[in-house]
């Protein structure tokens, strides 16, 4: 196992409650043929276009593209937050309609319950779903110290940093034990120091908990450091580009960024994401 | 320079106290001279002494408390019940579509139409009794509390309720917790307003025909042409509804905890 760069001495209670690992190579995540339609004053704006995209059990997948593209869209379908227009999402080869519990999310922004304490926010899916009160409250308490923010247990959301909000959600969503956590560019929001230490924070984790994860981010470099994959969506109508296949030894930490591999990579991914922008601008300049 | 501009900012800032704090008791000074003076008729515009002489003997009789306890028990249980409708209907409309379909239009038809003007109608229903006051106290608060509550509800945070969804949250406690705790800044704002409506309601209630109530003694002085009574009646209502209004601000302040 790797070194645990928060707690190496503490072996994490929870992890023992996680649903054991199904099969490797076992798909989790089907997208199959999703469109995704909003209607704006505008006229109608098709957000996603026929999307299929598979996640295998366990694996860690990013989805990097242009500001507007539909990666907000593509991941709250996946959480059942949104309906298709057409095709369908499949999670466990059940189709999401309605959000379900063992589907964690954290979004771009905390959104904390601001009437309620750092302890009583990540206690809250596991009391929803029924657990008994110290339960509940046992499982928030672990996840709190696996934060580090056991020291503002009872603080109130307003009260901390845009960074220790965000590890509050992070853990709020862990604690329903989810097979699959969907991230929407949960560090966009940070600066540059607390981002590098929350990737750090996720990648360790990530050893831990085994969760299948889905990443949006606009960054490329956040994209390759975490991800098994990463899927490059084009500029609007939303579809999936290209889908990269990161082979870079794991565990890695943010020193990677040197290493060579992780350099033709980036170079590859900056190349489509440029011609691909250059593409969407000249589209928005035929249209004006 | 600036120290000179200070020192006469803060002798201007001192000046406003002492304005303030002999601000009323000027004023009762000036209204005592001109009452005392022959320049006003005495009996319609008692001195201010006759009106505190009026307000000790209300007091000792006994009447004070009965009017008082007869008042306030309409106010506060006309407040109560129709607070509590808006909070429940304004939750309901606010957060399903087709109950706001239901419910929405008829509400904004009888919303606009004071109060006051039911008191003929509520007359024939209830007669004197004690319902029909109920029932105006509560017909005033109900639809500014259910609006307060109707529009709080449909500006929560998106993301609250999103977040909420994706943990599992049932619906119960999504509509009691999530959506009335997220609605709960604006819901204050729509209770402290109703405060004062129900005074107003209970002043068309009471005049209407009571039997006890600061404003049933008004009217009774008014008709025993006993103007200090009068007087020392609305201060007692204006005192009322101003120390209300200040026990509602500080409560809702505490309210809505974590700000
Ligand atoms: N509720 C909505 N109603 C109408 N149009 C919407 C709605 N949500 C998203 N859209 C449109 O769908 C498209 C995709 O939006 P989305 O939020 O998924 O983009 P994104 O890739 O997440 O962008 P960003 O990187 O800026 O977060 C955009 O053109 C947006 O205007
Ligand atoms: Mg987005």
């Amino acid at each position: 196992m790797t070194k645990s760069l928060l707690r190496p001495d503490q072996p994490l209670r929870l992890v023992d409650t996680f649903p054991p690992s199904a099969p490797a190579h076992q798909a989790i995540i089907r997208v199959e043929d999703l469109s995704i339609v909003f209607d704006a004053p505008s006229g109608q704006v098709i957000a996603v276009d026929r999307v299929s995209l598979t996640v295998v059990q366990g694996e860690f997948v990013s989805i990097v593209g242009p500001s507007g593209c539909g990666k907000s869209t593509l991941l709250n379908a996946m959480a059942g937050l949104e309906r298709p227009f057409e095709g369908q999402v499949l999670i466990a080869g059940e189709a999401m309609r309605v959000p379900r519990p063992e589907i964690g999310m954290v979004f771009q922004q905390p959104h904390l319950f601001p009437w309620k304490s750092v302890r009583r926010n990540i206690a809250h899916g596991p009391r929803a779903l029924g657990k008994p009160k110290a339960e509940a409250l046992r499982i928030a308490d672990e996840l709190i110290e696996m934060i580090g923010l056991t020291r503002f247990a009872s603080a109130y959301p307003h009260t901390l940093s845009g960074g220790m909000q965000q590890r509050v959600a992070i853990a709020r969503a862990l604690a329903n034990q989810p097979r699959v956590l969907l991230m929407d560019e949960p560090f966009g929001a940070l600066d540059a120091q607390t981002r590098a230490v929350m990737q750090d924070n996720l990648l360790e984790l990530r050893e831990r908990i085994n969760a299948t994860i889905v990443f949006v981010t606009h960054d490329i470099d956040e994209a390759i450091l975490l991800s098994d994959r990463v899927l490059i969506m084009s500029a609007g109508p939303g579809r999936i580009l290209r889908d990269l296949q990161v082979s870079l030894p794991r565990p890695r930490s943010s020193a990677i960024v040197a290493d060579a591999a992780y350099l033709a990579l980036k170079r590859d991914c900056l190349d489509l994401i440029r011609s691909e922008g250059r593409r969407a601008f000249e589209q928005m300049e035929v249209k004006a | 320079m600036s120290g000179g501009g200070r020192s006469s900012a803060s002798a201007t800032a001192r000046l406003s106290v002492l304005v303030a704090v002999l601000s009323v008791p000027a004023f009762t000074g000036v209204w005592e001279l001109v009452a005392r003076s022959g320049i006003v008729n005495a009996v319609l515009f008692p001195p201010p002494s006759t009106v505190a002489v009026a307000i000790l003997e209300w007091i000792r009789s006994g009447q004070f408390f009965a009017d008082l306890t007869a008042s306030l028990s309409r106010v506060v249980a006309g407040f109560a019940i129709g607070a509590a409708g808006g909070i429940v209907l304004g939750v309901l409309t606010g957060r399903f579509r087709l109950v706001s379909s239901l419910l929405s239009p008829l509400f904004h038809i009888l919303r606009p139409i004071p109060p006051v003007a039911f008191v003929p109608i509520v007359i024939l229903w209830f007669g004197l009794s004690e319902t029909g006051k109920l029932f105006l106290v509560v017909w005033g608060v109900f639809f500014t509390v259910w609006l307060a509550t109707h529009i709080g509800v449909q500006k929560v945070d998106r993301g609250l309720i999103r977040a909420a969804q994706m943990l599992g949250t049932p619906q119960p406690q999504m509509l009691w917790e999530i959506v009335l705790l997220g609605a709960l800044p604006y819901i204050t704002v729509g209770l402290r307003t109703a405060v004062s409506i129900s005074f107003y309601t209970l002043v068309a209630a009471e005049l209407a025909g009571a039997f006890a109530g600061i404003v049933y003694r008004i009217e009774i002085a008014q008709q025993n042409m006993q103007t200090g009574q009068v007087m020392g009646g609305l201060a007692a209502l204006g005192l009322l509804s101003f120390v209300a209004d200040r026990a509602f601000a500080t409560l809702a302040e505490r309210a809505v905890w974590w700000r």
